[in-house]
């Protein structure tokens, strides 16, 4: 112990009054912030890390949560003993916040200069023209092209990126002592998010800030933070420099985490999850060495097998309106002339950022989406124009699993209306009995239980609904499924074991994938074959385990590079 | 933007067209023949015709719904059956005392629901709140004609503060005759309208916006005056523009009730004497009043809300 | 967590809000005596002299008589059947219409869309108030013509927020995932959509009933309604020129009567939206 740390949180514990009674948040969480040093907070989705800053802003809501016990040592002073208007002066000024949803976290209605110059003016009385100067100037800082400009602008004519350095330059503005950024790169594309973590960093630096920089993301950790603070359930269950934490985790959790993430070269033949490493109450487990054993997709021999799905110059477009009568004055190519062959039993994962064309690639594929050109054919036969009834026979064949595990089920139907209406509108399986019981036999292929049939899809957490979409989509035994971003909205490790579930299934069935992701490491992981996509094209195409090495095309590299290591670049700090 | 204006412009027309099939369906249509009503029950089959001919319901079907489509255009009208008068002078001499009574009443009461309903939101959850609350369900629940008949029976008749009922024209005058009414049109429309816009408020209240200004140090009235209402107003002018055409119109009932001779009473007037062309002209008059309103609606907006220039 | 739909988690959460609760039981009540006043078993004798004219309310008049020396509770008795199916029927006519149109235009959008949204865009362009004088002026006094003006006028809301709703759910994956498994129109439509967006219907109900008990008070006020039976309105037509002569009763009675059950519709719409719409959850 050399200083003071800038921030020094002991014992804390947050608890939320709910419907169902009162639920604790954070349980008895304590850590420091050294002067210039940048702390990140792991955790997965619930695991107390955000109610935590907030929390340090004192922006926890009311009159909801509480503070039953501990202290929040600012400098030296307890922030939970500050009234609203001291708080206030420290809010913005002292410590500063930015925030995972930058699309609706600016206010929609006043330019961005505006906003950022607010800060400005209250916390150092600037007058109206110097804070707006100021503001540009800080979005200059910030990396924002034309800030005089810019400044000028309303939120909803920015992309995401900008409007996330909008925030930073907002948060940096009075050059406050600490910055929170809780999930700052969450929201945002694979290669924004390094320029977004690489500003952070160059800012943190310059300004000789102290930072808390939460995530879910260990890999995003290594790039920035010196300290790591893992937690678990409401609990710290770890705390450790940066680089300890990869070389040499000590909590059965850190480890699981650290381990399901697929890496982008060789991974274990099934991931490692959370589970693995530890049994449901907390206590260590010996992994299996045959687990940890790395898998070379290189080494299984080829079969012979037959071309299942072939895609030509495929082009799908929409229309844009305009002119007067909103006639539809030209079209917007979201895919642009697509071709690719894909085998039977293995798998094509499709890569690209937002907006490239690759979900609307699968729908048109599926048929969802109308294509305007080009050729789809499917087992030797062209489906490009079938309609109607050989169209609903096809939908038994090819069948798709979404992102959302939350919007893709219908909450007023039971899990098993919703797994048997497909063999209804299928006319298959006779006797509800019947279906009922190929319904059953599914679910626990999924690995959910059968007798949790009768309940609705909010009874489920995120990856049983996912599995829950899993299922659905196999009941009609299809040869082929696109998953459209399935693993992305789950937490790291319930993205393992749906992934490993993905590729069981595939093994027991021979089924066929096409599978959608902005994650390139996932991608490398569960394909044979990787197709990277760009502004409706496919701009490069290789066996997943070859184009990590020898990429070919300037965006792939880029694409690689942005990826965070999972490694720290600083040499380890002792401060403790 | 001007595009916008000029589709939404030549949007009306349809709606025009089909307002105008609506009152002329209803009127020309389903309503039969007027004439047996109009010279009672000694009238001969030879008057019943003439008087046809005169009304123009002789004419077909299409050429009485292009005279409806018209109408709304050059506000020509035709006289009236109870008055003979020609109706758009009617209309004419009724706008003024309406407005004398609707401007003040639906300024003030405008005003006012604001002011509550931001307080109400700055309090929001604690006691003020939910006191504001109940009295606003409490006073919609009350007819509007209780309070009609309550506040000017005790009011004007009992405490003698207010003229009972009557009008008169010059400035100073009509305040005495309008004040009650007006009064009663506050109480009437506070209510509702608190509840709208402490809605739209707390809506904006939870928005992450909100959260930032909050992590940047500003204050909750601050942030409730700038951030929240700059918000809010965009709703909150839709909805308050959307009601200026009935204040032309005016408050029937209270129009009647104070014999305040507007709009609305006329209305009335005609509704008891079944004439068939003043309620048409009413008609006709309040949807043109609607849409215009409408439309000007729509444009401020899109004015208040830059998001929606870029369509 | 036990509870199994949607439905029993709103009805549970409701059953927690004593005064939604106590608001349900009003509303009950009053539904039970209309239907007993109109199959005649409570006040068919409304229209008997029961005591001398205009008497105060006493023990054997809880709300006096009128100038017919008429029991003004039995009246108002009688103006609960009638505001009662008033309600029921506007309901009856616009939901069907109002859901139809509302989840065809949602859902198909393009021309069918244009057509609805023009047809419920000219109805609302016509003021409430005049199209329902209208109407009622057109088809002749009584009670059918103000049926059927509450039932035009009252499908518009129900129409544009479902079709609002039906839109928003239409690009739900759930609904796609039902195309994807070979659902047709009619199934992703009434199977799917319907069912997610039907507590806007129970919502807009409630509401819509209220201001039909209002609309046709005013209507009968203005001679337009109920001929030849009592109803809220024309007491309180009667009650305009007692008031002057100290005879507060009928307007009373009438008035407490709407109160109350304006009141519990008025807070179990309120209640109904807390607990059957997630958006405001947790407000």
């Amino acid at each position: 112990m050399t200083s003071l740390p800038l921030l020094s949180v002991r014992d804390l514990v947050v608890e939320f009054q709910t419907g169902e009674g009162i639920v604790r948040a954070v349980n008895n969480v304590s850590f420091d912030i050294p002067q210039g040093k940048t702390i990140g907070i792991v955790g997965e989705s619930g695991s107390g890390k955000s109610v935590t800053s907030l929390a340090v802003m004192g922006l926890l809501q009311k009159p909801a949560g509480k503070i039953p016990q501990g202290q929040i040592l600012f400098e030296g002073q307890d922030l939970l003993k500050y009234n609203e208007d001291q708080m206030r002066k420290i809010r913005g000024n002292q410590i500063s916040m930015i925030f995972q949803e930058p699309m609706t976290s600016l206010n929609p209605v006043f330019k961005v200069g505006e906003q950022i110059a607010e800060a400005l003016r209250i916390h150092k009385n600037l007058s109206k023209k110097e804070a707006w100067e100021k503001a540009v100037h800080l979005m200059n800082q910030v990396g924002i092209p034309h800030p005089e400009i810019s400044a000028h602008k309303f939120p909803h004519e920015m992309s995401g990126g900008q409007k996330q350095r909008v925030m930073i330059a907002m948060a940096i503005s009075c050059e406050p002592k600490l910055l929170i950024a809780d999930e700052p790169t969450t929201a945002l594309d694979v290669t924004i998010q390094k320029q977004v973590l690489e500003l952070l960093y160059k800012l943190q630096q310059e300004y000789r800030m102290s930072m808390m920089f939460i995530t879910h993301d260990l890999g995003v950790i290594g790039d920035i933070a010196d300290d790591v603070v893992v937690m678990y359930r409401s609990n710290v269950v770890e705390k450790n420099h940066a680089s300890n934490i990869f070389m040499s985790a000590q909590h059965p959790y850190t480890k699981g985490l650290l381990a399901c993430r697929p890496k982008l070269g060789a991974n274990p033949k099934r991931l490692l999850t959370v589970s693995d490493f530890m049994t449901e109450d907390g206590q260590e487990k010996i992994v299996p060495s045959e687990r940890v054993q790395v898998f070379d997709k290189e080494s299984v021999i080829e079969k012979d097998e037959k071309v299942l799905l072939e895609v030509k110059d495929l082009v799908t477009q929409f229309p844009i309106k305009g002119g007067l009568f909103g006639r539809t004055v030209d079209h917007f190519k979201a895919v642009n002339g697509v071709s690719f062959q894909l085998k039977k039993g293995k798998t094509l994962g499709l890569v690209g950022e937002s907006g490239c064309g690759k979900t609307t690639l699968g729908r048109t594929i599926l048929r969802l989406v109308e294509p305007a050109s080009g050729n789809i054919i499917y087992d030797g036969k062209d489906i490009t124009h079938v309609y109607h009834e050989e169209l609903r026979q096809l939908r038994r064949k090819m069948q798709i699993i979404f992102q959302d595990p939350y919007s893709s089920l219908n909450p007023r139907m039971t899990i098993s209306d919703i797994l048997t209406e497909p063999l209804n509108i299928h006319k298959i399986g006779g006797s509800r009995a019947e279906k009922l019981d190929m319904a059953r036999e599914l679910i626990e292929k999924v690995g959910l239980k059968s007798n949790q049939m009768s309940r609705y899809p909010h009874e489920f957490s995120g990856g049983q609904r996912q599995r829950i979409c899993i299922a659905r989509a196999l009941m009609l035994k299809p040869e082929f499924v696109i998953c459209d971003e399935s693993v992305s909205a789950l937490d790291v490790s319930i993205q393992a074991q749906v992934l490993n579930l993905l590729l069981d299934l595939q093994q027991e069935f021979g089924l066929t994938y096409v599978f959608i992701s902005h994650d390139l490491s996932v991608v490398n992981f569960i394909a044979d074959e990787v197709g990277v996509m760009y502004a409706g094209k496919i701009i490069e195409m290789d066996k997943a385990s070859r184009i990590y090495k020898n990429a070919t095309q300037e965006y792939t590299r880029s694409l690689l590079s942005a990826i965070p290591k999972g490694q720290t670049k600083q040499a380890p700090t002792l401060t403790v | 933007m001007t595009k916008y204006i000029i589709r939404r412009l030549l949007y009306m027309i349809p709606v025009l067209l089909g307002v105008s099939l609506i009152i002329f369906v209803l009127f020309n249509v389903v309503s039969g023949d007027p004439t047996a009503v109009l010279l009672g029950k000694n009238a001969t089959v030879r008057q019943m015709a003439d008087l046809r001919e005169q009304l123009g319901l002789n004419k077909s079907l299409l050429s009485q719904y292009f005279d409806v489509v018209k109408s709304a255009f050059t506000f020509d009208f035709g006289y009236s059956w109870a008055t003979k008068q020609e109706i758009s002078h009617m209309i004419w001499q009724g706008a003024y005392p309406s407005l004398c009574l609707s401007v003040p009443a639906f300024v003030i009461s405008t005003i006012l629901s604001l002011l509550i309903s931001l307080m109400v939101a700055y309090y929001r959850g604690k006691g003020i709140d939910l006191f504001v609350r109940i009295i606003c369900i409490a006073g919609m629940s009350i007819s509007a004609l209780a309070y009609i008949l309550f506040f000017q029976w005790f009011f004007a008749y009992k405490l003698g503060w207010f003229e009972i009922s009557g009008f008169e024209p010059e400035f100073p005058a009509f305040i005495s005759y309008v004040a009650l009414p007006a009064v009663i049109w506050i109480v009437l429309s506070i209510g509702p309208d608190v509840r709208f816009f402490r809605t739209v408020i707390l809506d904006e209240i939870y928005q992450d916006y909100v959260r930032t200004a909050r992590a940047k140090g500003i204050s909750e009235m601050t942030i409730l005056f700038r951030h929240v209402l700059r918000n809010a107003l965009i709703p909150i002018i839709t909805y308050v523009v959307i009601q200026i055409p009935s204040l032309i119109l005016g408050a029937l009932l209270l129009e009647n009730f104070f014999s305040i001779p507007g709009l609305g009473g006329m209305t009335l007037n005609a509704l008891n004497s079944s004439d068939f062309p003043v309620m048409k002209a009413m008609a006709v008059m309040s949807s043109v009043g609607y849409i215009l309103f409408g439309l000007l609606a729509d444009i401020l907006y899109t004015a208040a809300d830059p998001r929606i220039k870029f369509k | 967590m036990k509870t199994n739909t949607l439905w029993k988690d709103a009805f549970k959460r409701l059953s927690n809000d004593k005064l939604a609760l106590v608001a349900l039981v009003i509303v009950c009540f009053y539904f039970l005596i209309a239907i007993l006043s109109s199959l005649g078993f409570v006040a068919s004798g409304w229209s008997q002299e029961v005591g001398a004219s205009n008497l105060a309310p006493s023990m054997n008049h809880f709300f006096g008589t009128d100038i017919f020396g008429r029991s003004v509770l039995l009246k108002v008795i009688r103006g609960t059947q009638i505001a009662m199916s008033v309600g029921v029927a506007a309901s009856i006519i616009a939901i069907p219409i109002g859901v139809i149109l509302g989840a065809l235009a949602g859902y198909f959008g393009g021309w069918v869309d244009d057509i609805i949204t023009w047809f419920y865009t000219t109805f609302s362009s016509v003021p409430n108030i005049m199209l329902l004088i209208s109407i009622t002026l057109i088809l002749g006094k009584g009670i059918f013509a103000v049926y059927i003006a509450l039932g035009a006028t009252s499908w518009v809301t129900l129409c544009r927020l479902i079709r609002g709703e039906v839109m928003k759910h239409k690009e739900r994956e759930y609904v796609q995932a039902a195309g994807a498994i070979g659902g047709g129109h009619l199934r992703k439509l009434f199977r799917h959509i319907l069912p997610n967006v039907s507590h806007i219907i129970i919502i807009n109900t409630s509401m819509q009933f209220q201001i039909a008990i209002k609309s046709e008070v005013i209507l009968s006020y203005l001679g337009l309604g109920v001929q030849g039976e009592p109803s809220w309105g024309t007491m309180i037509d009667d009650a305009k020129l007692e008031l002057v002569r100290g005879v507060w009763w009928q307007l009373a009675g009438a008035t407490l009567a709407m109160f109350l059950i304006l009141l519990a519709f008025n807070i179990l719409g309120d209640a109904l939206r807390d607990a059957l719409d997630p958006k405001l959850k947790g407000k």
